[in-house]
């Protein structure tokens, strides 16, 4: 919480640095308003209305989405098709190299193909997605609004080979200024999480979770500061994991994200540092990791449903390099 | 020539008198050192060279990765915009219309 605020007094400075060549005039109107809202809230707190929060899984979703993009070696075409207005099937093919993981530290890389068919029903009570892949992999998820408040999700990937299938329900509540999630999951895990808005930037969570067959439980806590200018976000667990991240949007179209990971049991420290543009006709994130890693993904709209994705990915100390190319067609 | 006071110093045992002049030249204390410090020099200066040009091989394709696809991108977005402006100046709109 402190580091956060400390860090939200550290970077405004940073915003006249906005990169003039594609700033827009038109970027600048906005700006002051969301500057006269952030005042006026300031000014006057009307503490039995405070805002919503965002759930807690997805407390750190603005820094993952610009520091975690689906990085991957190969080629891969995706397809869609929308049979009706809520029916839409899809079609997937990859073709590359998949990690293997291993005890040593350099990488073995298996090559594999596979073809994954998927159908979706969307409605706006109702979401049912399903995959299959041709090595027997299934995956299915389903979210439903049972009432306007309640909302379950079910979740449940299905391989062939035994105890390596999962399966997860999640019932999510969603109040006026909390959410709470309640999860039971296969080998007996059992799961609830609450979130609290405090202010009206910040919000506090805690999460509790029962793993019955491994024995093991655990309790974490969360904060997450948001304005419309930044968001920085810490979380603490009883695993002995460490997570802070922030993200700052320069301008409409920029944003700059950073975080930082420390595992207590394994000792192991791991920053990162990333952009994110989104352009009218693409959206390119970068990353550079504390480890040397060196990443870049492109998604560039070649035409109306036609995207182009090129991602990199470059370790120099383990010798490892991803380069992919991808074709989206449809959505 | 039996010169063992020979101004430049030479080794012990080194200096023979039946030996040739380059024989006691290359054999001089002298000449030993030069050639240990020449030889140093230049496997430090390789290690260095390697070590710059690894170094420069990282940071050229970490450029090649993080900053080339941006300057493209920019770029183009810029032309973009330009090309939106014209069109607009053209059609007689107001040139602030095209920005929002």
């Amino acid at each position: 919480m402190g580091s956060s605020g400390s860090h939200a007094e550290d970077r405004p400075p940073a915003t006249p640095q906005t990169p003039q060549p594609l700033g827009l005039a038109g970027i600048l109107p906005p700006k002051t308003e969301e500057k006269g809202d952030g005042k006026g809230a300031t000014e006057k707190v009307d503490w039995l209305n405070l805002p919503c929060p965002v759930p807690f899984e997805e407390i750190q979703r603005e820094a993952l989405m610009s520091l975690k993009p689906e990085l991957f070696e190969g080629l891969r075409f995706d397809f869609t098709k929308a049979l009706n207005q809520r029916f839409a099937l899809s079609h997937s093919v990859f073709m590359g190299s998949m990690e293997v993981p291993s005890q040593t530290s350099d990488v073995i890389k298996v090559p594999s193909a596979h073809y994954e068919f998927g159908a979706n029903f969307l409605d706006p009570k109702l979401m049912l997605v399903g995959r299959v892949l041709t090595d027997g992999r299934l995956n299915a998820r389903v979210k439903c609004d049972l009432t306007d408040n309640l909302t379950l999700k079910i979740n449940a990937q299905l391989t062939n080979e035994p105890h390596f299938s999962q399966g997860m329900f999640n019932f999510d509540y969603k109040g006026k200024d909390y959410r709470t999630q309640f999860q039971i999951g296969n080998n007996a895990f059992y799961g609830a999480n609450y979130i609290q808005s405090v202010s009206p930037h910040l919000s506090l969570g805690s999460e509790i979770f029962w793993l019955g067959h491994q024995r093991k439980s655990g309790i974490g806590f969360a904060a997450r500061y948001n304005t419309d200018k930044m968001v920085a976000t810490a979380q603490v667990a009883s695993t002995g994991v460490l997570a802070l991240s922030y993200v700052q949007k320069v301008s409409e179209k920029v944003s700059l994200a950073s975080d930082f990971m420390y595992n207590h049991m394994t000792r192991d420290v791991t920053s990162s540092f990333g952009y994110d543009y989104i352009l009218r006709q693409c959206r390119l994130r970068g990353k550079l990791d504390s480890n040397g890693v060196v990443a870049a993904f492109l998604e560039e709209r070649l035409n109306m449903g036609v995207n182009m994705i090129l991602s990199a990915e470059i370790d120099h100390a383990k010798k490892d390099y991803k380069f992919g190319f991808g074709m989206t067609v449809g959505e | 020539m039996s010169s063992s006071q020979d101004p430049r110093g030479s080794l012990p045992g080194a200096s023979r008198s039946s030996d040739g002049v380059l024989a006691r030249v290359s054999n001089s204390a002298v000449v030993y050192r030069g050639r240990r410090a020449a030889s140093d020099a230049a496997t430090v200066a390789k290690k260095l060279l390697w070590s710059t040009g690894r170094a420069a091989w990282i940071a050229g394709t970490a450029f090649l990765v993080l900053v080339v696809p941006l300057i493209i991108e920019m770029d183009r977005e810029q032309q973009m915009n330009e090309l939106e402006m014209q069109q607009a100046t053209l059609l007689g709109a107001p040139p602030s219309a095209p920005a929002k």
